[in-house]
């Protein structure tokens, strides 16, 4: 187990420092010169030798090569540079900026996986009954909406008509719940759909006839002997959809006005800031490595199979 | 060892409960401010912003000037109309043919420090950014000779050559406004926002900001206590955040953005919709050097009149813009006669190409070569853009001339215009305070070097005499010589006005006695009352 671990961790670094090419290659090869906009803050009519001047102190002019050496050093040691739109340091704006992401992301999940498992359960409990053709409804429909437009529609029911949550901030729970139900709902749509799918492949497996001989009912049955079995898949599903929630931040920060990374990555696309852009991006490749691990170690966890095999 | 296990033992029961308790607190917790920060709303007028206000150094471009102008004062204010008024100043004269600039000061006003505001305040400030290479686009600092205190109340700006509208420059919200000496560390660097403003700030961050009014303000006092405004960089989320009573105001072009169908939406659910003319003219730009068919005036005035602007302003802008065949409203100065409106006439725009020698369809060809022109659009620099393109784009098509869109953003926009890679492309004139002479030298001038913002139209030979002469006329003159440059601009099809971007704003019910702001870089508080 430990040699797949360190294996896996291997695999992980490796993956990230092409990650961290790819991305820097990304943004440099963007059209649009940003010494200009950097130019263009300092004086509204920006001249082409401040342009040059500009260029000349970030080190834009220098050889792409030295240029990510440079920042792929600084990003090691936590230096992500300066950003070229504000001047703060990038480092400390995703510092003060990850908890917001951070809270945003797990309530989502925690949403996603209720949510997915109760539809899921209901459908598979009353399979091909009319709850299970109004879940798996309510599925396809949920799976086809975009974050941004179930959140317009979450703010308008529960802000705008009723009042019964702020329409944004990030100022508590109170505040928490409509960006958690807006990030959680097309996850949630999409992964009860595995878990409906799974119980029902678990359902018509031997062990299940077993059970039912022994007298246990279907609930018993799909809680005690389905959820075990369905358990890899859908650790498996849920590590992706978790993966597609950080970039669905990038939609429902703005959209709440949460002051999350998503939020400061948008800004920095925006304004072609790239040491926001790059910083921002490490980040959520990070993030997406570590949770691939993390998944991979869980799903080892619960298949005996797999943990057999990987040992 | 079993009564250890019984005492961490938890039933179905207790989990529930203790559950239940902890969800009760954070509820509890979360909704107890809100109960305590009600009492403070009513005495709180909220704005909205789309961005942060950022570094509000009034020395600096960094900063949201909406926020910028709530706590800094310039020495003369531009009112409605163009009408210059006492600021920190209370008298003015410029003497000496223009060279001097005469100013009384405002007695009795002090920072929200405490430091009075004196002669050698207003010395102190200058020197942060008259004369500085940065600030050579304004005329007042390029040509900067020196300042001389006659005493604590009077001061005298020197010039090396008359300024062209000086007393504009001095009102413009950077970086020209006013900051307490006492606000810069040791080494002279800024340290916080201090300037003689209504409000102070209390807070700021990424959230937003927090001000307090200034009790001890020289002027008439905001009638209610505490401002935020609030960052909502979404319009949707600031329409919902409107309708909700989340926040009172949104609108205008650079404090949070509206467009004329969601003006027209919040309309319709009954929430107030202000809709000002605005002093800024969306203008379509002819590129002669890139392309040879626009080098012909009558191709550009085939163009124009191929172009619906009734039907834009109508459908696109839900008839809140004006289309117009002028560079400028007449809210701005000195901003000549009225031209007719160029109405779509595709019968004589096909004739005036068939005499351009563009022949033929479904496109018109000349030597072979298609009538194609591309059209640079910025959704980011000029809001809504995008549809019009697509309308114009279709307009033309029924002449027969294809127009490609491409669509960029606002780094490639700002490399792309200055280095004149473009066919067509959409600019907006500054709008107040910047005109008339911030557009006319500023997008016309081939000498001037106006960085990222490019120019609309250039040609040396025969523009570039006529804005020097507007340039250099005196007072008396300079209508009619800046009427010369419009004659010529629209004699020659030179450029494509389309329509004045109206100003929107739109507040509940409970903020009364509104009125639009004067420019588009004021932050529109000052006449507002709030009802309970």
């Amino acid at each position: 187990m430990f040699a797949f671990i360190a294996k896996r961790a291997r695999n992980a670094v490796l993956l990230l420092f092409l990650a961290s090419v790819l991305c820097f290659a990304l943004v440099v090869s963007a059209p649009g010169n940003v010494a200009i906009l950097i130019a263009e803050l300092r004086t509204p009519t920006a001249t082409k030798a401040d342009i040059a001047k500009v260029e000349e102190e970030l080190g834009l002019n220098k050889p792409l090569l030295e240029r990510y050496g440079f920042w792929l050093n600084g990003a090691i040691h936590g230096d992500f540079g300066i950003s070229y739109k504000t001047g703060e340091a990038v480092g400390a704006s995703l510092k003060s900026r990850l908890a917001v992401t951070a809270t945003l992301v797990a309530g989502g999940a925690v949403v996603a996986f209720l949510l997915s498992l109760f539809v899921g359960f209901v459908g598979a409990l009353w399979a091909h009954r009319a709850p299970d053709v109004v879940t798996r409804g309510s599925a396809l429909l949920g799976a086809s909406t975009p974050s941004f437009f179930v959140g317009a529609l979450l703010v308008y029911a529960f802000s705008v008509t009723w009042h019964v949550f702020p329409t944004f901030g990030f100022a508590g729970p109170v505040s928490w719940v409509l960006p958690w139900l807006t990030l959680g709902f097309l996850p949630a749509a999409v992964l009860s759909r595995v878990v409906r799918v799974g119980f029902e492949e678990a359902m018509a497996k031997p062990y299940v006839l077993t059970a039912m001989s022994k007298g246990l009912s279907r609930t018993s049955i799909l809680v005690r002997d389905a959820i075990p079995n369905i358990a890899p898949t859908y650790l498996n599903a849920l590590g992706t959809q978790i993966g597609t929630m950080v970039v669905g931040a990038v939609v429902v920060e703005p959209l709440f006005a949460w002051q999350g990374i998503g939020d400061l990555f948008l800004t920095g696309v925006r304004f072609r800031d790239f040491m926001v852009v790059q910083a921002c991006l490490l980040v959520f490749i990070t993030f997406f490595i570590i949770l691939n691990v993390v998944v991979d170690i869980c799903i080892t966890l619960t298949d005996p199979r797999l943990r057999l095999q990987r040992s | 060892m079993n009564n250890n296990n019984e005492f961490m033992r938890i039933d179905r029961r207790s989990f529930l409960a203790g559950v239940s308790k902890l969800l009760g607190v954070s509820a509890l917790s979360s909704i107890l401010p809100s109960i305590v920060a009600a009492s403070e709303v009513k005495d709180t007028l909220r704005i909205a912003i789309a961005k942060p206000a950022g570094d509000i150094n009034p020395h600096k471009y960094t900063g949201l000037w909406g926020v910028q102008d709530l706590v800094f004062e310039p020495l003369v204010k531009y009112g409605h109309d163009g009408k210059i008024e006492p600021g920190l100043a209370t008298e003015w004269s410029v003497e000496d043919g223009g060279r001097l600039l005469k100013l009384t000061l405002r007695k009795g006003v002090t920072f929200h420090d405490g430091t009075p505001f004196d002669a050698a305040a207003v010395e102190w400030n200058l020197k942060r950014w008259i004369g500085l290479e940065a600030n050579n686009w304004m005329n007042s600092s390029r040509l900067y000779a020196g300042t001389d205190i006659v005493d604590d109340d009077h001061v005298n700006v020197r010039f090396k050559e008359p300024v062209l509208g000086l007393l504009q420059e001095f009102a413009y919200v950077r970086p020209v406004r006013l900051l307490s000496p006492k606000s810069v560390s040791g080494d002279g660097s800024y340290k916080a926002p201090v300037g003689t403003g209504p409000w102070h700030q209390a807070t700021a961050g990424n959230e937003g900001s927090a001000f307090e009014r200034f009790d001890a303000y020289w002027g008439d006092k905001p009638s209610f206590k505490y401002l935020e405004v609030k960052v909502l960089p979404d319009s949707r989320g600031r329409m919902a955040a409107l309708r909700a009573g989340d926040v009172d105001l949104i609108g205008g072009a650079f404090v949070s953005p509206l467009t004329a169908t969601e003006a027209e939406t919040l309309k319709g659910a009954g929430i107030d919709v202000v809709i000002d003319p605005g002093t800024t003219t969306m203008i379509m730009a002819f590129n002669t050097s890139r392309v040879e068919a626009l080098r012909d005036p009558k191709v550009r005035k085939a163009i124009n009149l191929g172009i619906d602007r009734a039907a834009i302003s109508q459908v696109l802008y839900r008839g809140l813009a004006t289309s117009t065949g002028n560079l400028f409203s007449e809210t701005v100065p000195y901003s000549g006669k009225r031209f007719d409106v160029p109405r779509r006439d595709t019968e004589t725009a096909k004739s005036l190409l068939e005499e351009a020698g563009w022949v033929g369809g479904p496109v018109r060809q000349k030597d072979g070569k298609d009538l194609a022109i591309e059209l640079v659009v910025s959704e980011e620099q000029v809001p809504g853009s995008r549809s019009v393109a697509e309308v114009i784009q279709s307009e033309l098509q029924e002449i027969g001339v294809t127009l490609t869109i491409r669509s960029v953003d606002h780094a490639s926009r700002h490399s792309d215009i200055p280095e004149r890679k473009f066919d067509l492309a959409f600019f907006q004139t500054f709008g107040a305070p910047y005109e008339p002479f911030g557009t006319v030298v500023g997008l016309f001038l081939s000498t001037y070097d106006n960085g990222v913002d490019g120019k609309l139209f250039i040609d040396p030979e025969h523009l570039d005499p006529l804005v020097l002469a507007a340039m250099s006329a005196p007072e008396g003159e300079m209508e009619a010589a800046l009427q010369k440059v419009y004659d010529w601009l629209h004699d020659n099809d030179a450029i494509a006005p389309l329509l004045f971007v109206p100003g929107i704003w739109a507040h509940a019910a409970r903020v009364k006695g509104f009125q639009s702001p004067a420019t588009e870089y004021d932050m529109p508080y000052e006449n507002i009352t709030l009802a309970e």
